[in-house]
């Protein structure tokens, strides 16, 4: 199989896991809060994926998240493709579970806080950027994003790296 | 390792470049691109919506005749009440249409309706919005008004292919003019979505409500759309008032907080209204394109 478009398969392969948070939100929907696994899903694949390959699919990740919410364009995506970039240079970092772990929380929590300041810039009018409501909700939000990558970051890295076995992509000391 | 760091600085040098161009690259290029992304998922929020229909119908299945059968009696009875209150209201249009041709007055905007299946509700602090499973190839456009029976459910914020997004009334985006039940000089009132806290029902707020206005005795207030600016029709309940409506810090008027009509988080089929002819709004911001206008003629 030509690796080139890796990244598009295994993107197809995270999907249903972000569609399955999407659904996970929506049964939640009276209590105001939006599950976020996006950070996290960009993690398996930035150890085994060459450079561009990451970037690509860290991209269509964040951008999949902001397409159906009023986030301003690119904010997620572009902060989702810096940690790729950071990742696949410091491969080293993520080499092991326990270190995958503290980067899955670290990426998905940051990425849930960039979504959340920038969609929240449209409304400081009526609710100030330093105010108890605004920390209140980003710590919420925070806190639900880091249980969420700690709790599925082993079922989606499995699945992830099935897909990229299946696609042939290099094993992660290899990919170094 | 100095090829993979150098490729790395590399990397940051094209981030920080992509990133100055996507800042200043006009914005159809964006909008495209979230469209792009919004149509890869549909197919996807299309199979989750028929699969809960699809869920529902066994549900349904599982029932015993008798209960069916009893349901239908019901149905038959509601129907036939229906139809005696269509033929007064048929009555009632006729007169309306003769005194408006009298006064000459304008004709009130007029709407198609079209059903629509909830697909995902989508909250968070800073929306509070549905996706439904009709866009623009079911003649579905921007700032349609979405409502379920005579209540007020949202507004259509974005339209895509074949779903739609709705920003619901309590949605920081939403505004919208209303009436308040007991106000007898019928002020105008504005209708407004705001931030909500998480873990908590998301409410809307009612501001400029005179000093002078007390809700009726007994009852909670209903609030009713206006049909000022020709987006929603007038009479439809937006919600109630809540108790405890407070004076703002000038003193001249006061604020409340409603509670929608309809449990927003859990409703699973909405109507959209389309007008018939393109709006006062739909018309002002193309003024360029006089022949879509022309098509609607």
């Amino acid at each position: 199989m030509n690796l080139s478009w890796a990244w598009l398969f295994l993107l197809l392969a995270t999907f249903p896991w972000l569609l399955g948070v999407d659904l996970l939100s929506d049964s939640i929907a009276a209590s105001g809060v939006c599950l976020f696994i996006s950070g996290a899903a960009i993690i398996a694949p930035c150890r085994r994926l060459r450079r561009w390959q990451a970037v690509l699919f860290s991209a269509c990740v964040g951008f999949l998240f902001e397409s159906m919410r009023p986030i301003p364009d690119g904010s997620l995506a572009l902060l989702l493709v810096l940690a790729a970039i950071y990742l696949t240079s410091h491969r080293d970092e993520i080499r092991d579970m326990p270190k995958m772990f503290w980067a899955a929380v670290l990426v998905n929590g940051l990425a849930c806080t960039v979504w959340f300041i920038a969609a929240g810039l449209a409304h400081l009018k009526e609710v100030p950027l330093f105010s108890l409501h605004f920390l209140g909700q980003w710590l919420l939000h925070l806190l639900l994003a880091t249980i969420l990558a700690v709790l599925l970051l082993v079922p989606l890295a499995l699945v992830q790296n099935f897909a990229m076995d299946k696609i042939g992509v290099p094993k992660p000391d290899e990919a170094a | 390792m100095d090829n993979n760091r150098q490729g790395a600085k590399a990397s940051y040098v094209a981030l920080v470049f992509f990133t100055g161009l996507w800042m200043i690259l006009p914005s159809a290029v964006r909008r495209f691109n979230r469209e792009a992304f919004a149509e890869f998922q549909a197919p996807a929020l299309h199979l989750v919506g028929k699969g809960r229909d699809l869920a529902r119908y066994w549900e349904l299945q599982s029932r015993s005749p008798e209960e069916l059968v009893a349901a239908a009696r019901d149905l038959a009875r509601i129907n036939a009440a229906l139809e005696l209150k269509i033929h007064s209201l048929d009555d009632a249009r006729k007169e309306n249409t003769r005194l408006r041709e009298m006064l000459r007055y304008p004709q009130s905007t007029e709407f198609v309706t079209v059903v629509a299946r909830v697909s995902v509700r989508e909250t968070s602090s800073w929306w509070q919005r549905i996706i439904i499973r009709k866009g623009r190839s079911d003649g579905v456009r921007p700032g349609c008004p979405v409502v379920f029976g005579d209540r007020v459910i949202g507004r259509v914020s974005v339209v895509h292919l074949t779903t739609s997004e709705v920003d619901l009334v309590t949605s920081p985006g939403f505004r919208c003019t209303a009436f308040l039940e007991g106000d007898d000089q019928y002020h105008v009132v504005h209708v407004s979505g705001r931030a909500g806290l998480a873990l908590s029902a998301p409410r809307a707020m009612v501001s400029i409500i005179p000093l002078g206005y007390n809700p009726p005795a007994g009852q909670i207030a209903k609030v009713m759309t206006t049909g000022l600016g020709g987006v929603f029709p007038s009479g439809l309940t937006l919600g109630t008032l809540e108790a405890g409506v407070q004076t703002t810090s000038e003193k001249h008027m006061q604020t409340g907080a409603l509670t929608p009509a309809k449990e927003l988080s859990f409703i699973q089929e909405v109507s959209v209204l389309i007008p018939k002819y393109p709006t006062a709004g739909e018309i002002l911001l193309t003024p360029a394109d006089t022949g879509k206008a022309e098509e609607f003629r």
